[in-house]
């Protein structure tokens, strides 16, 4: 099992979703991507995409307006 | 809207997916409740302030701090309502959307037909604006602007009010595009917009067909959203 993370504080929605998506693309199966966010607008679709696509998220609050999602990549 | 949205800064309860590194740190969380509380009675002391010079601009600052605080609170985005579709196949704030324009026909067109009823000017029809080409030319800019700057013009004065930096840049270049196009409005409107016809609903279909073609058009978006949604799942992720 591999652990990745994706650093896109800073990127304004849907930077962090098209980087999430291209970078679960290359992750095996049961592989765990951490996406870094601080847009709001980021917690709502990377979430909802990943959750759509079957894989395991959760979404952790890691400073005011800052968040890690963690994917697990399920299929 | 969707089952998806989980309550922002809770932890979620669900079995927990490993990690190696564990959580990052969390910096101890100040309570907010205080803040809160001065910036409410803040608001209601600057609105009473502003009350006195002008009870429209009072009414102003109300509608349109709650309008904000919705906006940030529901993560409502015009943007992505358009955007999500073709991004990830998602349309729940498509739908959301559509839900508020209906909401907002029924109530605007309640408020003319009273007037109508009443024999009142009907309000707003200054608002009524031309219809041509240049409505589509001009949506399609703004979507290409709204889609880079990552938001749209109330998106991007929400996000600033968070703290996003970045998009303080698109505010700056918001204010400069208002202005630019404030001042040279007339011009456009001289050559491009007012040969156009106006077209108010009522004078076509009547006001109770205006209200049931408007109503009837966003029903049939809204099917179509949710269409869209579920044959994009089914046909699994891109």
């Amino acid at each position: 099992m591999k652990e990745e993370t994706l650093d896109c504080l800073g990127e304004a929605c849907p930077v962090p979703l098209v980087k999430t998506q291209k970078a679960l693309e290359k992750l095996d199966v049961g592989d765990v991507l951490i996406v870094q966010i601080d847009h709001s607008c980021a917690m709502k679709n990377v979430p909802e995409w990943a959750r759509e696509a079957g894989h395991n998220v959760e979404i952790e609050e890691v400073d005011d307006g800052e968040w890690d999602v963690v994917i697990e990549k399920v299929k | 809207m969707g089952e998806a949205t989980e309550p922002v800064g809770t932890p979620s309860s669900s079995p927990g997916i490993r990690r190696s590194g564990g959580s990052r740190s969390r910096k101890k969380k100040k309570s907010q409740i205080p803040l809160g509380l001065l910036a409410g009675v803040a608001i209601i002391a600057i609105g009473l302030v502003i009350m006195r010079e002008s009870g429209l601009l009072a009414f102003f600052w109300f509608t349109g701090i709650a309008f904000g605080f919705i906006l940030q609170k529901a993560r409502f985005c015009f943007t992505a309502s358009l955007r999500d579709p073709y991004l990830t196949g998602g349309t729940s704030l498509t739908k959301a959307v559509l839900t508020a324009f209906a909401v907002t026909s029924v109530g605007f067109w309640a408020i003319l037909y009273g007037a109508h009823l009443a024999g009142q000017p009907l309000p707003g029809q200054g608002f009524v604006a031309p219809i041509s080409v240049s409505t589509a030319v001009g949506a399609t800019m703004f979507g290409i602007g709204m889609v880079i700057a990552g938001g749209c013009a109330s998106g991007t004065l929400m996000r600033v009010g968070e703290g996003f930096l970045m998009q303080i840049l698109a505010l700056v270049f918001f204010v400069v595009g208002s202005l630019l196009g404030a001042a040279s409005f007339g011009w456009w409107e001289l050559n491009f917009i007012a040969t156009s016809p106006r077209v108010f609903l009522p004078d076509v279909f009547g006001w109770f067909g205006a209200i049931a073609v408007q109503l009837l058009i966003i029903a049939l978006l809204w099917i179509a959203a949710d269409k869209f949604a579920k044959a994009k799942q089914r046909a699994g992720t891109h």
